[in-house]
Formats: C-alpha cells, structure tokens, sequence
C-alpha cells in the first residue's frame, strides 16, 4: 500500500506459461501482469515456482507453452542477454559481482562499449559512465572502489544499479523504462539495510516497474501494490494489500488454513516421559564444534522425532552434519544406543547406524547416473550379500520391496535415477536408509525441501511409520509448522546454543510465535 | 512498439527426453564395431595379418598397453586421471633389473609392491591435499622419471641374473598364445568380474558419478581413491615385467611412450574421462583398437613418428564424443 495504483497498459505480461521438467510441471498455466511504475509482489513456498518463472523473466529457462509479452509484443528469450535488452534486469539472490574489481567494471561488465580502446580500458570514460548509472538512484559510492570493500547493502545497491542499467544497452530491444525483478533480496538483509533497500525500491519505482519475489509475507504487503500468490506451480490468487492480510496470504500460499490432518498427527505416538532415558537411542552431551555450536545436549528415544528450530546461523545445520559425522566435533559425547561413539566420516556414523537425509539432494542425496536399485543398495547392502559378494536375487527382491513400500515411481529399478522427479529422487534416498538393517537414528535435514504436495505427504507418513518401528528422528525443517507438526519435542538453537526446549506431544503442542520468540 | 527477440509462436520447445537406456548401450558397443571394421579393413589390404603368427605378434605387444590401460581403468573411473603410470612401469624395469639378480622371485614381487605403494602415494596426496589427480601425477611423472634415470645411472641395464624369475612371460605358451597377453587379459577379465560380483564392486564407479552422494552414504571415498591409484601402480609394475622379460634388460625410459596410448586405450574402449560409466573391458576394446590402429598406420604407409598425432587426437576426439556435457559445470 505504498503508493497510488498506476494503470496503463502492461510493459510485462505472462499468458499461461506452463514449464515441465522430467516428472514435474514446475509452472501450470501461469497468466500474470506488471503495470507501468508498480510494485509486484510474487510470493509461494519453496518449490511453488517463483525460481522458475524468474528464470523464464530472465531469459535462463524458455517456456513450454504459453507467451511471454514485453509492452504487448511477443517475446522470447534465449538466453539471459535477450532479457536484459528487452529491458528486464534481474537483483539476484545471491550476489553476482566480481569482487576483486572495480564498481565501475562490475557495472559495465558486458556493456563496456566505447569505454574499450584497443583491448585497454579507458578508464576516465568507464568510471564517468558508471557514476551516471549510480546517480540514477542516488548513490554516492565511488565507481572506482573495489567491490569486496563495499558492504553488503552496498553490494545489493551496486545490483540494482547493474539491474536498471538494461535501459542503457546500446543493443536494447525495447525502448523504454525497465522492468526490475528482485529475487528474494532480503533473506539475508535485517534492520536498516531492510530499510535502505525498501527506500531504494521506493526510489526506483519512478523510474521502473519492479517485481518483488519473497516469501516474507509481512514485506511483500508493505511494499507492493499487488500480490500474486504462486502455489504447486500456479497462480491460485491475487490480492491488493489493503484486502487481505499475512493470514490470508499465508493460507493461499500453504492451501490449508488447518494442518493436523496434512501432518498425520493422529498418528504420531506419545511418551510417556516417566520411562524416559531407558529408550534413548540416541544421546548428546555439551557437542561443539568451534565457531558452529557449543554445548548442545538432548536425548533422543525409540519412535521420536526431535525437531531442530532456529534461523541460518544459529548452527542447527552444522550440528546435524555433525551428528551424521560429517563435519568434526570439538567436544562433547555422542551416544548411540547407549554407547560412546565418535565419527570421524560419514562411513563410521552408517556403521553405527546412523542414516542423513541431506538438504542438498542432487549432490548428496542420490548418486546421479547410477540406477534406482544401485541408489538404494548404496548406503548398506550387507543384507543381500554373501560374505563379499552379491546376491543378486536378494538385491533384485530388496530393492522392489522398497519401490513398492514407498511407492517410488520409476518405469524399472535399472532406471537412472536422474530422470526421476524429485519426490520420488526423494523416497529412493529414504529407501536407501531405511533398507539397512542396522539403522537406527535418521538425520533428516530439510526432507521436504522442493517437493510438492503429494511427495510431501508421502514423506510425512513415512516418518510416522519409521517412528512406529522404533527409529529415533532428528529433523531439520524449513518451516517451522512443519518442525511442530512432525516432531515430539522440540529443541530451539540461537547463536549455537540450546535457547529452548520445547515439549511437542500431540495437543498440546507450542506454536509459531512461542518458538519465534526463542529464535530470534 | 519495438521488435524483441524472435516469434511469437507459443509452439514448445519439447524437454529434451530422459536419454533412454538402448542408445546408451549401442554407445557403448560403437568401439567394438570400429574395431571389427578396422581388422577387416586391415585384413583386406594384408590378409596375412589375420594369421596366427601375426596376431599373437600382436597380441605380445599389446600386454604391457593393456595392463597400464587397465590401471589407468580405475583411476578414470573414480573421475581422476594417472599421468605417472608409464613412466612408473619404467622405473619398474630398473628396479627389476637391479633386484632379480639378488632377489628372484622375492624381488619381482618386491618391484610390485614398490610400484602400488608409488601408486597409493598418488591416491593419498590427491585425497588427503585435496588436489586434483592431474596436478599430483604430473608432479609424480616428474619425480619418478627422476628416480629412474639417477637410480639406472642414465642407462640401460640388462638383465642376465635372475631373468629365469620373468623369462616365462616371454617364453610360454598356453595354447599358443603367449603368458604375457594370457595374464593381461587375465587381470582385465579378472577386474571384470569382480566388479560385477562383489557387493561394493561398483564403488568407484559411484564414486566417479556422484562423489559427495557416495561419501555421504557412507563411501569409504578416501579409501577408494588410494585404492585406485594402487591399483593403477600394480598394474604398472605387470607391465613393467611383461616389458623387462622381452627386452631383457630394464631401462629409465623403457614404458614412457606408452602414456599417451593407455589413455587413449582407455577413452577410445568408451570409459567417460569424467569417470563413473564404463570398466575394464570396454578397456580391452579400446587397447585392441589402438593396436590394430598402429599395425593400420603402418600398413597404410604412414611414418612411425605419426604415431603421437594420430593418438593425441584420437584422446580428444574420443572424449568429444563421449563427454556427458550436462554433468560438468564449467570445464577448465
């Protein structure tokens, strides 16, 4: 609600864009529209589509179906330059400046022109132009400082500078004020750089139509005039922030305004908290690793989830690679079943019994180019060998059991699971755990990161039934009502230390802002 | 309104499909095809090359290419490269030539275990340091080249005492065919098999596809990769037998020409250069083709000192072709 509605005629406009991937459809039939000097916001959880459908803005992806118009022409780019002369700059995520040189090279990287003579710079030109470009938005950094030497705000600054700079392409396309897309830009901004950079915005809207990409519903409110909600790939609703609140958005986003049913609470199983530390299958006393965490106790019993809380930085991801070994403890007990145990690889923690689900499952998780079965058996196959060697009817008969258990949809187990989607890359990471007949904790960091609804449903009654035969579950969550809803207690990290511990028994469990006000 | 890139057709760019699993098999079966061709055409220019004498010939020369081939099997396989195993296998027929005379079969046996521990050194430095395979052997080439010359005083040695421990490799014959290729081609279908039948047989190539995915479940990676290059220093230490029997002598340069063909026997039989797809014996395709390429050189008349060229750019046009470009990120 920060400025007047502009109308006119769109200068961006998506026609039902549809993007498919091998087993997914990551954008269904998109339509949305930017106007002259607006500020859009585009909100979804991970996995709803918003990466896709920027990397189509930008030129990286080209859509399956669908158009894409720039100021009601047909457009289609192949490739990020096509993007930026059409007028579209992107602020990305993660910062793309070359930090060892100057802001004006940054600025003018791909765009240097007539400020090149003969291979060398002419460098009164370079940095007249780059400081044209900065006094767009008002910025008084020198162009002929270093970029590493700058700030972070001050990086993102030099990003949107970069961004608006499309309008000056000599190659443009398009004629006119340019569309700014921000990817998510303030994940890692907090206080008066989050201030700064909604000024900046401000600022630029004059000059700009602007597409604001984030999951904080409370900032995507405050600063645009118009929100699109992407859901499982589709647009499922737009609103005005003046009719609608964080609340709405929140359940158009999620799709549900109430959640036991979605996590299966009915069936998760309780303890009784008299008999205690007879059952702890997994046990932690004062684990640290320097600069990471310090003094992390908790005890884990047969058939518990334990949910980890905290922001990125409060050390819950380093501590659960820790626990999985890879990454070295400083100090403090580990136990295992009751007995000392310290990991100096992952191989030694599987050995004990000690399975990870990783956060990053392309590069961790499945082993790309081996086969589904091969994928499964690759964790611990001494169950279907004799002494050193295979058995190959057992490892066939293993390996179905656990596609058909968990319902992994592949045309065969010889498969490459490459080409498999990732909920179901997903389920042959599990079975690849759960087929070891020796495991007994499972890390589970982020399970769920990526998937859909329905290999998210898949997931959460797998951890019902793990918990049902006695396995003990760490799990790292990226949504706090996903942490509540699966886990029986819940341990809070803040700045590598244990802030809270919370009890989380089916009914009488904490909620959101009791755990928020422990993290932050 | 100003024109913006391309149509307005809304028609999709299809995603490219799931490559299927028979085109990737007929790859693989396209060296074996090359090679028949190749003999054919070989056999139609000279039929005598078909004869018995002439392949086993061909057959004895290829073992000691073979064996390094098969070395350097594993080393690519885990997604590394061994620059040092040629001139590992000529070290290796020095230290014969100093050792057999007064340690018989101990010190044959004792030449072998010098050269995989050369060869774990490899694995250990590139595991341990973290640095790539290529920079740590090239730096080994150097060294052990170095090793050799000081070690042989810069010259050829021949080997009188003591021959009777290696004379069999070039002297028996099993059927007519000679113990050398019989033990070479022995060791590739032995590492055939064992990695088709043990449990873990697979392991380096899982490791050459996805190492982190290996490691984080619970891949013994570290292991792996001194395995590899252990495995890769055995196998240079046969050739180095193989070798010191036919030249009865040992010499600090005796094996260095053979780098460039292991290699290329290695990527020419379809194993990918960055590791994970293919095995041993896709390397015994690939060692023939490059044999059979020679002995077609020389029959169509081209100078032995092509030789190189054609095996240079037989690498580079092999791994073209059997580059899985979409899993490299960036290639340096």
């Amino acid at each position: 609600m920060t400025g007047p509605l502009e109308t006119g005629a769109p200068v961006l406009e998506l026609r039902g864009v549809t993007k498919r991937f091998p087993g997914v459809v990551a954008l269904d039939d998109v339509s949305i529209e930017v106007r002259p000097h607006e500020v859009v916001g585009l909100i979804g959880e991970n996995g709803a589509g918003k990466s896709t459908l920027l990397k189509i803005l930008s030129g990286v992806y080209q859509q399956d179906e669908g158009e894409l118009l720039v100021r009601g022409a047909p457009a289609r780019f192949r490739g990020p330059r096509d993007a930026a002369r059409a007028g579209i700059g992107t602020v990305h995520q993660e910062q793309s400046l070359v930090g060892s040189v100057s802001v004006a090279e940054n600025l003018l990287l791909g765009a240097e022109g007539r400020s090149v003579r003969g291979g060398f710079y002419r460098w009164s030109d370079l940095n007249a132009r780059a400081r044209a470009q900065l006094a767009k938005i008002g910025s008084a950094i020198s162009p002929t400082a270093r970029v590493n030497t700058l700030t972070f705000a001050q990086r993102q600054m030099i990003e949107v500078v970069k961004a608006i700079s499309v309008e000056d392409l000599p190659d443009r396309t398009v004629d006119a004020e340019p569309v700014v897309v921000f990817d998510e830009p303030t994940s890692v901004l907090a206080g008066e750089d989050l201030e700064t950079l909604f000024a900046q915005i401000e600022r630029l809207r004059t000059r700009a139509s602007i597409i604001f990409v984030s999951h904080r519903l409370d900032e995507v409110l405050r600063i645009s005039d118009r929100v699109y909600v992407l859901k499982d790939g589709r647009c499922v609703a737009e609103r005005e922030p003046g009719a609608v609140d964080t609340q709405e958005l929140y359940r158009l986003m999620v799709g549900r305004a109430s959640t036991g049913q979605y996590y299966r609470e009915d069936e998760q199983g309780t303890f009784d908290s008299t008999t205690a530390d007879a059952d702890e299958v997994l046990g932690a006393d004062g684990l640290s690793l320097r600069g990471r965490f310090a003094d992390v106790s908790f005890s884990v019993r047969r058939g518990e989830v334990l949910g980890i809380a905290g922001v990125l930085g409060s050390g819950r991801e380093d501590l659960c690679r820790a626990i999985f070994g890879a990454e070295p403890l400083d100090g403090g007990e580990l136990r295992v079943g009751g007995k000392r145990v310290r990991f100096r690889t992952p191989a030694d923690a599987v050995r004990a019994g000690v399975g990870y689900v990783p956060a990053e499952r392309r590069f961790e998780g499945v082993a790309m180019g081996m086969s589904v079965a091969e994928n499964i058996l690759l964790a611990d196959s001494s169950a279907v060998s004799a002494g050193p060697f295979a058995v190959p009817s057992k490892r066939a008969a293993l390996v179905k059991q656990w596609i058909e258990r968990l319902r992994v949809r592949t045309p065969d187990p010889g498969t490459d699971v490459a080409t498999l989607s990732g909920g179901n890359q997903q389920k042959v990471v599990l079975a690849k755990w759960l087929s070891s007949p020796r495991l007994r904790v499972l890390v589970l960091d982020h399970p769920t990161r990526g998937l859909d609804v329905g290999a998210k449903e898949d997931v959460y009654r797998f951890v019902r039934e793990m918990c049902g035969q006695g396995l003990a579950i760490v799990l790292l969550s990226d949504t706090l009502e996903e942490t509540i809803a699966l886990s029986h207690r819940v341990l809070v990290m803040r700045d590598g230390r244990v802030a809270a511990h919370f009890d989380a028994a089916p009914g009488a469990k904490p909620t959101q802002v009791d755990l928020v006000e422990q993290m932050v | 309104m100003s024109t913006v890139p391309v149509s307005s057709s809304a028609t999709a760019t299809p995603v490219s499909p799931a490559p299927a699993r028979s085109p990737r098999r007929l790859i693989a079966a396209v060296p074996a095809i090359v090679l028949v061709v190749l003999v054919l055409a070989v056999a139609t220019q000279r039929p005598a090359f078909l004869s018995a004498t002439s392949l086993r010939t061909l057959l004895e020369g290829t073992a000691p290419l073979l064996l390094l081939a098969l070395g350097q099997t594993f080393v690519i396989l885990t997604g590394g490269i061994d620059l040092s195993g040629a001139v590992l296998a000529s070290f290796g027929t020095v230290l014969l030539a100093l050792w057999l005379p007064v340690g018989g079969p101990l010190g044959a046996a004792a030449v072998l275990l010098a050269l995989s521990l050369a060869g774990a050194l490899n694995g250990l430095v590139c595991a341990y340091a973290q640095i790539p395979s290529f920079v740590v052997t090239l730096g080994t080439m150097g060294l052990w080249s170095g090793v050799a010359l000081a070690v042989s005083g810069s010259s050829t040695i021949s080997i009188t005492k003591g021959y009777d421990t290696i004379f069999w490799l070039r002297d028996l014959r099993v059927a007519g065919l000679p113990v050398s290729a019989i033990m070479a081609i022995g060791a590739v279908l032995l590492a055939a098999v064992l990695m088709r039948v043990l449990s873990k047989g697979r392991s380096l190539h899982a490791m050459g596809l996805a190492e982190r995915a290996t490691q984080m479940s619970g891949g013994r990676t570290f292991r792996l990769r001194i395995l590899a290059f252990a495995l890769s220093g055995l196998c240079a230490g046969l050739a180095a037998m193989v070798l010191a029997a036919s030249q009865f002598s040992g010499a600090p340069s005796l094996a260095d020409s053979l780098q460039l063909p292991s290699i290329a026997a290695v990527v020419v039989g379809g194993t990918v250069i960055t590791g994970g797809i293919g095995g041993p014996l896709r390397t015994l395709v690939g060692a023939l083709l490059v044999v059979v390429l020679r002995v077609g050189m020389s029959v169509a008349g081209v100078p032995p000192s092509f030789e190189q060229i054609v095996y240079g750019t037989v690498i580079v046009a092999a791994v073209a072709l059997t580059l899985d470009r979409r899993r490299v990120d960036i290639v340096k």
